[in-house]
């Protein structure tokens, strides 16, 4: 099944490579009506490129794509750019997240400028975590634009060849441009507007925050059908293995907009410590298998947080290799 | 009484490092917002000199401090009723607003004129003792399109096109004692039927309006002399 | 500290706390001279805090207000308001470097109501320990 994206089509871009073997994999890979796979890196609290380098390693033929975050929880890091630059380097496909809280609207246009050129093929557009939240609190919070601006304007940039204000680009920047959504955000009758809202605005792919309720997702992905959202846009189930029962309570009430029923709990604290990453990741293994049956369900994020090691295994339990690869033309 | 602008005491001990070096000191109070949110009116104002005389006493230093509190600190017409007294001083303690604190300063630029408070924020009083910030200034009011609530003022992201997903309970996740200002919309919006004026997209906002070319200025013709 | 030093109380007390009338106010004047001075209020809530700073500016060692037992002030919420009030100021001192007690307010039992009196006896006695302002102590 191919899905339309809308009414965009190759032949509507005014610039960006032609070159098929150039465009983004991970959008060939959901065209094709391939199961994708997309994994995170978080980038080093430093300088070092082999950090960087190691994790794509990790990645590398399990995955997709694999998203680098940009200053998570507002927490400084090496910038999600460069960390891309370095992956697409090693010849990986990276997809670049971009937050609206540290940059105005001239910086988070030339750098959507920068990431084509440098070759980088998708793009997430967030909010970011407040910067209350990280290491900077004092630090001013931009958001010049929110994300559903932003993806209007990176739609625009591409399909239009223009700036925000209309202004023409010498070349547009090629690129599948994503959006998050989060099915178990409140409030929870306006979930699936929004997520209308965001495929409206520019969005050719979806990430959903992680999936431990399978039911309640399955309800949000229900109310996204029958407004015909499954046949607009490609939506990947987030994942995240449960490293120990404590990390899961935490989840549960310590971390906003997300659901984590007690079934999932009982099930972390009914294994002896040492056999508790193995229980997150068979937990993680079967959500992945359920996904795969959902129908509008088209591929799965992997955020194993500084557990990259894990995704390979998840992704071979989960019948998920070996990773399709396309030739030229 | 018209009230706008929110401050709040700085620390007696920062008060003090700022006029110590100054012998004869006038604390002047205001009458208007800081009297509203009790921290620069006549009260406030009688207290802070009285504590500052003490403190002075206690540390055997002579210098006199007066205080006198006058209608309004940001507005010329009252400010130069000072005239006659400013004379006497060598440093003026301002428990008005930033901007008394520099419509005084500009009246009298030969006196250093000290802030006594830290000047916060637009708001309204929400209840007794209770004030939150509901308006940034932006220059360009969008209150019709969201119900009467500012997703400015009162979305910690400045989301113009909520909500976030990242509310609990209709809080806010940057602070639960924040209700979530797209929670709010919503339910405003749905109050009136009118869930559908966010089917649109908002368009980015024009900051220019808010930070435009410096301090921005107001000009009316029609009400000068 | 000094042995020969009295402590100069300043008191506002609500005129609703019992043996606060006029005659039992003189015989208090009488038994205490110069280290009490007496203020009435219709109310403790209507105690404006700047009373107690400018007593200890002036000439008091420590001020307190004594008011009617909590749920029992006639105007309902003056004296909890007072309470408050009182407490802001301690923060007000304090910050100053003079010691919080130097300022405060009792409340009256409600079982048991107690005279104004016994009231004075009870914060002097839980001044025992506080030595003079060190505000007064540049006065004549």
């Amino acid at each position: 099944m191919v899905k339309k994206t809308g009414k965009r089509s190759k032949k509507d871009y005014q610039g960006g490579s032609t070159k098929v073997n150039n465009g983004s994999q991970l959008k060939r890979v959901l065209e094709n009506g391939e199961f994708a796979v997309t994994a995170e890196c978080g980038p080093p609290k430093g300088a070092d490129p082999e950090i960087v380098r190691k994790k794509g390693e990790l990645l590398r033929g399990n995955v997709d794509a694999v998203n680098v975050t940009d200053n998570q929880t507002a927490i400084v890091r090496m910038s999600s750019l460069a960390a891309c630059a370095l992956l697409k380097q090693a010849g990986l496909e990276p997809v670049l997240q971009m937050v609206v809280r540290d940059r105005n609207r001239i910086a988070l246009q030339s750098d959507v400028l920068g990431a084509s050129a440098l070759g980088i093929r998708n793009l997430l557009c967030l909010s970011g975590d407040h910067q209350v939240f990280g290491n900077q609190p004092d630090a001013i919070g931009v958001f010049d634009l929110d994300s559903m601006q932003f993806l209007q304007v990176v739609k625009g940039m591409r399909d239009k060849g223009v700036i925000l204000g209309n202004d023409a680009l010498q070349t547009s920047p090629d690129l599948f441009i994503g959006a998050a959504a989060n099915p178990f955000a409140d409030p929870k009758e306006f979930r699936v507007v929004r997520l209308a809202k965001k495929i409206k605005a520019g969005a050719d792919f979806i990430q959903t925050q992680c999936i431990y309720n399978l039911d309640r997702f399955e309800a949000w992905l229900s109310m996204a059908r029958d407004r015909g959202l499954t046949e607009k846009v490609f939506i990947l189930g987030g994942v995240t293995p449960l490293k120990t029962a404590g990390m899961a309570k935490y989840m549960k009430t310590r971390v906003s907009g997300m659901d984590i029923p007690d079934e999932i709990i009982r099930r972390m604290e009914g294994v002896p410590k040492e056999k508790q990453r193995e229980e997150g990741i068979s937990i993680c293994v079967e959500t992945i298998t359920r996904l795969k049956e959902l129908k509008g369900v088209n591929g799965v994020h992997i955020m194993a947080i500084e557990w990259e090691e894990a995704v390979k295994e998840i992704a071979e339990r989960a019948g998920l290799l070996p990773r399709p690869v396309f030739g030229e033309g | 009484m018209a009230f706008m602008i929110t401050a709040e005491q700085k620390p007696v001990e920062e008060i003090r490092e700022m006029i110590a070096p100054f012998k004869r000191i006038l604390v002047l109070g205001c009458a208007s917002c800081v009297a509203e949110c009790a921290a620069g009116g006549q009260k406030e104002t009688a207290m802070m000199a009285s504590a500052l005389r003490m403190a002075a006493r206690m540390e055997d230093m002579d210098v006199l401090i007066e205080e006198m509190t006058i209608d309004r600190q940001c507005v010329e017409e009252f400010v130069i009723r000072l005239d006659d007294v400013i004379g006497s001083y060598d440093a003026v303690l301002s428990l008005g607003c930033g901007a008394g604190v520099q419509a005084v300063a500009d009246m009298y630029q030969e006196i250093p004129v000290i802030p006594a408070l830290n000047t916060e924020f637009l708001g309204e009083t929400k209840g007794q003792g209770l004030w939150v910030e509901n308006c940034l200034g932006c220059g360009d009011c969008m209150l019709y399109y969201f119900g009467g609530v500012c997703p400015l003022a009162r979305c910690s992201k400045q989301v113009l096109n909520g909500p976030c997903g990242g509310s609990v309970d209709g809080r806010c996740e940057v602070d639960s004692e924040v209700p979530c200002a797209w929670q709010l919309i919503i339910d405003r919006l749905t109050g009136f039927n009118a869930l559908d004026r966010l089917e649109n997209i908002y368009p980015p906002k024009q900051w220019s309006k808010k930070q435009g070319k410096g301090p921005r200025k107001i000009i009316r013709e029609d009400q000068q002399k | 500290m000094n042995g020969n030093y009295e402590l100069t109380l300043a008191v506002f007390y609500c005129q609703n706390v019992p043996g606060s009338d006029e005659g039992e106010r003189r015989i208090l004047e009488k038994k205490y001279g110069k280290a009490l001075r007496l203020f009435p209020l219709p109310c403790s809530g209507r105690l404006d805090p700047v009373h107690l700073l400018r007593a200890l500016e002036e000439f008091a060692d420590a001020a307190y207000v004594v008011a009617c037992p909590k749920g029992n002030c006639r105007y309902f919420e003056g004296n909890s308001r007072a309470g408050k009030r009182v407490g802001k100021t301690r923060e007000l001192i304090e910050q100053i470097g003079l010691e919080g007690n130097r300022i405060g307010l009792v409340y009256g039992s409600k079982e048991n109501p107690e005279t104004l009196s016994y009231q004075i006896d009870k914060i002097r006695d839980g001044l025992s320990e506080l030595g003079p302002s060190p505000v007064l102590k540049n006065m004549k």
